[in-house]
Formats: C-alpha cells, structure tokens, sequence
C-alpha cells in the first residue's frame, strides 16, 4: 500500500489540530475510544452512513461465484472467510482460530471459532464449511473455482463441532490463500439449500460479514446495514468488534468524471477507481486522502503467440521489446501514475524477480539490428519492413468490454513507438467480445494481451503458461514451464515456490514471449472526514467497509 | 379485418338506431351517427394497430434472435468470457443451456415458451429474465415519458416565441441545432457539472424521487425537443403564411390566440408524427444516460446483456422495447384522430 504524501500530511495536519484543541481544554476533541495510539482507531467514532461511488455493475454478489475483482470490495462486506492475509502476505486466523498442515502437505485440519452466527441467526459450525465446500465442488455451481482451485480437493470432513478437515489429492501450494480469498467466503448453509437467487446473489444470501446486505437496486444501488453482533475480524483489522457505520450505499457509477464530480461535491464520501488524470485533483488537496495500491497476481502485458511466424523467431519478439520506449510512453499515456511492470509477475508478490528490473528494452538500434538478421530488410511505401513482399505485421484483437485504465489508448501508443523506432507494424483491433474470441480460437493473432488480478501470482503464471493452459495464448510449451510450474504450485512451504517461479519470470523476458506494461493498480480517494479506508492485504483490492469510520 | 368491423361495432350496440341518416357518407358532426362513425374509425384503427403490434413484436424478436446467433463468437465463449476455459466447463455450459441443438428448434422452443409468457432465465445471473427486467422497466419508462414531455414543451415553447419573428426564430434554431449536435454523454456530463458538481441543485445519480430524474430527462429531452422544434417552426411558419391566418389577424384576434388555435393544430400534425419517432430512439439513448449518471433502467441491462451474450436477457430487452414502441406509436396514431377531425372520416 502506497500512500501519497499528501495523506500523510492530511493525518499530520488532523493530528496537530486535534493536539492544540486538547491542549484548550476543550473536550470536544475526544468524541468515541480513546486514543489507543494506533492510527486508525484514534479518535474513531461509531455511527453515521457512508455513500460510496463505484465503478462496476457486480454481475453477481454470491462471492463464491464472483469473478470480478472489482466486487471484492461488496462482497467482504458481507461474507467472511476461514483465513486472512497480513500485511506481509502471511496467513492469519479469521473464522479459523489455528490450523495444522501434514507433513506431506495433503492433509488440512482447521480448529474454528465456536461464537460466530450468520446473519440469518444461524450457528457457523464445521457441517457449515463442509456444506460450502461440498456446494463448491458441484461442478455447474462455479465452475472456475469446482475446476481450478479445489480440483485437488479430495474431501472435507467434519472432525469435531468445531474441527474440519480437508484432504488434497496432492499438496497445493496455494491452497490457504484460496481459504482467504472472497471466493471461499462462508456462506449459510440455508441460503445455499434454499436461496431463491444463489448465483445472482442477493438478500437471501447471508453470510458472517460485518455487514448485513438490505437493498440491491441493480444499475444503481446496494445497501448494507451494520451487523450489531460482529465480533469475528480478520487479525489484521484496525479494531475489534462490530463495525463503525449504521449503513453503507454503494452508488454505481460507471463514469469516472461523473465519480471525479460526485466526491468533489460531497455527494459521495467515497469513491474508488480514479482516472489517472484525475489523480491530482485528489493527492494534492488537503480537503481529501487519495492512496493507490498495485493488484496482485500478473501484469497487464503483451505475449507473443510462440505458434506461428514471425513471432515464432525470438529476434522479431526481442527486436519488439527493444523498440518500445516504455516509461515514455507510460508517462505520456498515464500521466506518471502508472507503475512500469518488468517481469510476469506483478511487484508486490513475494515470487517477484527484482533482478529482472533495467535489464532491458529501449534499445533501437539494437532492435533494428535483429530485425536485419531476421531477413526483415525491406521497407514498403508506409515505412514497414517487409521480407519477400510480406510486411512485419502483428496484429491484437482486444475485447472492447473488459478494456479499463486507457489500454487501447496504451497499445496505440506502443504501436505508434514500434512503427517509429523499427517499421513495425503492430495492427490493434478493439472489436466485441465475440470478435475478439474468434481471433484468438482461430489463431489469427500474433499478440495477446492479459492481465490476471489472483492474489497467489502462482495460480496466474500457471493459467497462463501451463501447457495447454486456459489463457496460455503465447502457446508456450517449453518442458522447463513444466518443471517450473510443478515446482511453485506443489511445494511445501512459501519460501520454496520463489526460486522456479523467478525462474520462469527470468526465462520469459530472456527468451522475449512476454512484454510486461505496467501493474495495474487501484485507488480510493475519500474526503478529509473519512478515515480508514484501505485495501485487502495481498490482492491490493479496495476492502470493505469494517474498518472506515467518519468524523462528526 | 376492416370487413368484420361493422358487425363488431353493430353487436356492441344491438339497440342502436339504424334509420336513413346511418352510414358514413352524409353524416353531420356532433350528431349521434357522426359519433357512431368516429368510433367505429378509432375501433378499426385499434384493431389494425394491434395485429401490427403482434406482427412487430414477432419480427424484432425474430431479428435479434438472427442477429445474435449470426454474431462472432459462439455463446460458450461469451458465457465463459473472462473465466477459464476447460472442456469440462465448456460441456457443462452446452448441456446446461441446450446449446447444441440446431438454431432452428432453439429458435422455435424460444417461441414456443414466449407465447406461454416465459422469457427464459438468463445465462449470466441464473435467475428468470423476469425478475431481471420487473425493476428496470419503471425507471426507463420514467425518464422515457418525463423525457418526451420536456422535449414536447420545449418544442412548442420555443416554436410559439419564434413565430413570425425571423430574428429571434434563427437565434433559436441555432441553440437547437446546437443542442441536436452535441453527443448525449457530453451534454450530461456538462449539465452535471452546471447543475450538480457546482450548485448542488440535482443529485448526481440514482433514481430516488423527482429531483434526481430532472437531469437525465433534460439530457435527453434537449435534442430531442430540438428535433421537434425545427420541425413544429417549419409548420407553424407554414401555417401562417397561409390565407386564414391574414383573414383571422384581420378579424382582430391576438397573436397568441392566432397561434394557439389555429397554427398550432396545423404545425402539430408533421410534429406528432416525428415524437412517435424519436420515442422509440429514446430508448436508445436511456443506455448512455443511465450509465451516466448511474440509474437503474433497461439500458444498463441491455449493455450488460449484450456484451456477455446474455441471450434470453437481450431478447426480453428488445421485446419490451418494441411493446414500448408499438404503443408509443399507437397512442400518436390515435393522436392525429384528436388532432385533425378530417380522418375520422377516412379509417
């Protein structure tokens, strides 16, 4: 978590203010707990309803189904999870008070709390996780997680009231992080026999959370209401006990001027998803905090497709590389809010290869020189190298609806730099949905390009370059991915997963399949009375509301 | 359909008079015969109107059902979008949805269960496509209705005050080509920022009460009530160049009164015809207002659908716009009987 200055300054100020009215005498300044020295809780006041200005429509609010980063932040509000992410990424109790892990790294017992209830007055048990888990191997319930995640997961078992556990197939190295992920979110086990609206989420789907879900007005709405009996938090929550705010509105509002205009007057007290050209407005006024947080899981980059020509031959991919002029462009697109990626990996995972950063692109020249080797010599009317009549095209079909932070406007610019500096022609379409699958079913492309928000950056790289992978359309297939990949997601502890994953990320930019772009990020901006706001360990998500309370 | 009508029309009213002065032709107006005619003209043209309707509604569904099974991309690949894509999930999607039976017998089960009145369940939320749309229709209709009546006063307004003065009518048209030229998205973010961000008159978003509905309506009431404007202008310049109008400013009577009741009613005919029009476009444009300014309505819902393939969603979409349109068209229809007793005559 990056905060700008300027929020820091912001507390400072607030401190400083809060110092000289007890240094009066005046009482007014010490409304609610006392000081407790920590940042967040000092002078924290329960009450009043908080309106928050979001950005995307949730296609569901049933957080085992969701596949929306951008509902993570609803869904926490209402649903809880077994296990929670420190700040550092390590694994802490939350509806699980401890756990025990095999030797041979199969076998999962989890101890539970004995004093939660769900919403619906219901008692949490281990019949409840059972129940959850059993409902998330039906394979048509949600069917990325029944697939991916818990394909390993040979049963659960009920070993005491307060005792369950799991049996893997074999070891999954991120398999705590899917219990602390909002997919694995605990629902009732009444709403999941009987919950009119299971997929789609809604009212009839409880949960634990802090908050209780009262209204969803799709398109425009959704209501939350303190949950008075909390008292479960994740360990790394600011505090302890039910949560600050009577209510909570998420006001969806698609445009970003439009969430821009709503916070600057005071409409909303919230908003996340800040525009880089609005980022300004906010982290250089006192009147507001503004912080940003890179995502997890892999980068937003471009692949090359390993299957076909020219892409096939590593010169053209490396003389690609070498001809963008990335941080130039990233500034000019992002306004200097954009964070370079430099490997397959996002920054802020622990598998990160740091060694990999400076090590390359930005070369024209030498770019050029590859391009000769390779045969593309000739030049054709428009300034593209051609080789036998045939002009050095790669094309990108991009899906207009899953486009966000300017992309298309990124990938111009990049072809723009490539055409430049080498006569590369880097043709990009953004076409629909249904265009954008044909090209790439049909292997009519030459780049790819993907981003994956998974808080364990194991469980991307091993979706996007797994043999045969679901989204491994650079269609690698070296035999050391195998080992690698083997590696990371069966080994036994953390530590032991970083060096084939630093591996693969130091292969993949050496043999140029990939051309990381940048971390993509998320940003809240609150007004000044707001305090609190933050974002999941680990994923970098926006969180929910527990811990954001506002000043009187 | 036409021939079975005086048979209708006489069995509704068995006691009716039938003497010499029946009929259509020699009819006085205001006599009972006179009235008997009109009705019978309404009768007919309601009739005619909803056999249309059906053959409307029918020929919509039938061409998005084509349109989107003729569109790239299959429906597992939009159902699987971002998600990951094994053959296991792939086969599950097939069987659940019946996805590999042939377009055709999709196509007339669909039919088939429409007639029933089930719309399907929509593939993304897994819930009937009724439940989808029963909260959305309310606050598209609103903001359509509350749309059309500021355009339509707009129109007139504007029409009527540039009437006869050359000046002001160019002035006015300027604003309104203007208004017609600029895109929806602008002129709502502009009367955001005018009326919102900086006044804090109008809330930004939602559908709460009537104040949060006088910006999105304005956004598209403005150049729709422009379109109108031009048009009525036209008519009403029209209407007083003709001769009646220097016989009644001869007569003495008042601008005003020339206005309203004589070249109004001649300029409102084109002018009726054209607001059937843009209300069915006004449909249209309730998607980018309501992503705009974040109101729940059949916009969002039909964006949402279409770019996740939400077959049934999308379908169930355009059939309730046409039933809207249909009926918009239909009540203008009826409108020009109101308007020009002349085609009372003539159904």
């Amino acid at each position: 978590v990056r905060y700008s200055s300027n929020r820091i300054k912001a507390a400072a100020a607030l401190l400083t203010t809060l110092l000289v009215l007890a240094g009066c005498g005046s009482g007014s300044a010490t409304t609610g707990t006392g000081a407790t020295g920590a940042e967040s809780a000092a002078g924290a006041v329960s009450g009043g309803n908080l309106t928050w200005g979001i950005e995307t429509l949730p296609l569901t609010l049933n957080p085992q189904v969701n596949g929306q980063n951008k509902a993570k932040l609803l869904v926490r509000n209402q649903f809880d999870s077994l296990v929670s992410r420190g700040e550092g990424g390590s694994f802490e109790p939350w509806l699980a008070t401890s756990w025990t892990v095999s030797t041979d790294g199969r076998v999962y017992t989890l101890q539970l709390r004995d004093d939660v209830t769900f919403h619906d007055g219901t008692r949490f048990d281990a019949a409840a996780v059972k129940a959850n888990f059993d409902k998330l191997l039906e394979p048509a319930y949600s069917p990325s997680v029944a697939a991916i995640n818990l394909g390993q997961l040979a049963s659960t078992v009920v070993k005491g009231p307060h005792t369950v556990v799991f049996t893997l197939k074999r070891p999954v190295a991120s398999f705590l992080d899917f219990l602390s992920s909002p997919n694995s979110g605990i629902i009732s086990p009444a709403s999941l026999k009987s919950a009119a609206n299971l997929t789609a989420g809604g009212v009839d789907v409880v949960g634990t959370g802090p908050f209780i879900l009262t209204k969803v007005v799709a398109g425009q709405e959704i209501d939350y209401k303190k949950n008075p009996d909390y008292k479960w938090p994740p360990a790394g929550a600011k505090h302890r006990g039910p949560a600050y705010l009577d209510t909570v509105t998420y006001r969806i509002l698609p445009e970003a001027a439009v969430r821009t205009g709503a916070l600057t007057s005071k409409q909303v007290d919230v908003i996340e998803g800040v525009p880089s050209s609005d980022i300004d407005i906010f982290a250089k006024d006192s009147s507001y905090t503004f912080a940003n947080s890179l995502n997890s899981g892999a980068p937003y980059g471009l692949y090359f497709n390993l299957s076909k020509s020219p892409t096939s031959d590593v010169r053209v991919r490396r003389a690609f590389v070498d001809a963008v002029d990335l941080d130039a462009v990233l500034k000019s697109v992002y306004f200097g809010h954009a964070t370079r990626a430099w490997t397959p990996v996002s920054s802020t995972s622990p598998f990160y290869a740091k060694a990999v950063e400076n090590t390359y692109g930005n070369k024209p020249d030498e770019a050029n020189k590859l391009l000769d080797e390779a045969g593309w010599t000739a030049r054709d009317t428009d300034g593209y190298r051609t080789k036998n009549g045939q002009r050095l095209t790669l094309r990108l079909t991009a899906a207009s609806p899953y486009i966000r932070d300017r992309r298309d406007v990124l990938l111009q610019a990049v072809s723009a730099n490539v055409k430049q500096t080498a006569g590369i022609d880097f043709k990009v379409t953004i076409a629909d949905v249904g265009t954008a699958t044909k090209a790439s079913s049909t292997n009519a492309y030459e780049v790819f390009d993907n981003s994956r928000g998974d808080s364990d950056a194991g469980d991307a790289l091993a979706l996007i370059w797994g043999r045969g992978a679901p989204i491994n359309y650079s269609k690698a297939n070296d035999p050391k991915l195998t080992t690698w990949l083997g590696a990371g997601s069966t080994a036994l502890t953390q530590t032991a997963r970083v060096k084939p994953y630093q591996s693969l990320q130091t292969w993949a930019i050496d043999q140029a399949v990939e051309l990381p772009l940048y971390v993509p990020a998320d940003q809240i901006a609150t007004t000044a009375d707001v305090h609190g706001a933050g974002f999941q360990p680990v994923s970098g998500v926006p969180d929910g509301a527990y811990d954001i309370w506002k000043a009187k | 359909v036409t021939t079975l009508l005086p048979h209708r029309t006489a069995a509704a009213e068995p006691d009716a008079p039938s003497g010499p002065g029946a009929g259509r032709l020699g009819t006085t107006p205001g006599s009972p015969d006179a009235r008997r005619a009109a009705g019978r003209a309404v009768a007919v043209r309601i009739l005619r109107r909803l056999v249309a309707a059906v053959l409307t509604v029918w020929a919509a569904v039938t061409a998005a059902f084509a349109a989107l099974w003729l569109a790239p991309g299959s429906t597992v690949d939009a159902l699987i979008g971002e998600g990951p894509d094994t053959p296991v999930i792939r086969a599950q999607i097939i069987a659940e949805w019946g996805l590999d039976r042939p377009i055709v017998v999709q196509y007339v089960d669909y039919l088939a269960r429409l007639l029933t009145g089930d719309l399907g369940r929509s593939y993304v939320k897994q819930q009937p496509v009724t439940l989808v749309l029963s909260d959305q229709i309310r606050p598209t209709l609103e903001l359509a209705l509350a749309a059309t009546v500021l355009a339509v006063v707009f129109a007139v307004g504007l029409g009527v005050l540039g009437a006869g003065r050359p000046r002001l009518r160019a002035l006015l048209s300027s604003v309104q080509l203007a208004l017609v030229s600029i895109p929806t998205f602008w002129l709502g973010i502009l009367l955001l920022v005018a009326f919102s961000f900086h006044t804090g008159w109008f809330p930004v978003a939602g559908a709460n009460g009537f104040r949060a509905l006088v910006l999105p309506a304005l956004t598209l009431a403005l150049p729709i009530g422009s379109v109108l404007g031009q048009v009525l202008s036209e008519g009403l310049e029209r209407a007083l160049e003709r001769p009646f109008a220097l016989t009644a400013r001869t007569r003495g009577i008042s601008r005003w009164r020339l206005l309203g009741r004589h070249a109004l009613r001649h300029a409102l005919l084109p002018t009726v015809t054209i607001t059937g029009w843009v209300v069915g476009g006004l449909l249209g444009g309730t998607v980018i207002v309501e992503q705009v300014f974040g109101r729940p309505g059949l916009g969002q819902v039909a964006l949402q659908a279409v770019t996740t393939t939400d077959m049934p969603v999308v379908l169930a979409v355009v059939l309730a716009s046409t039933a809207i349109y249909v009926l918009v068209s239909s009540i203008v229809d009826l409108l020009y009987v109101v308007i020009d007793p002349r085609l009372r005559d003539v159904a």
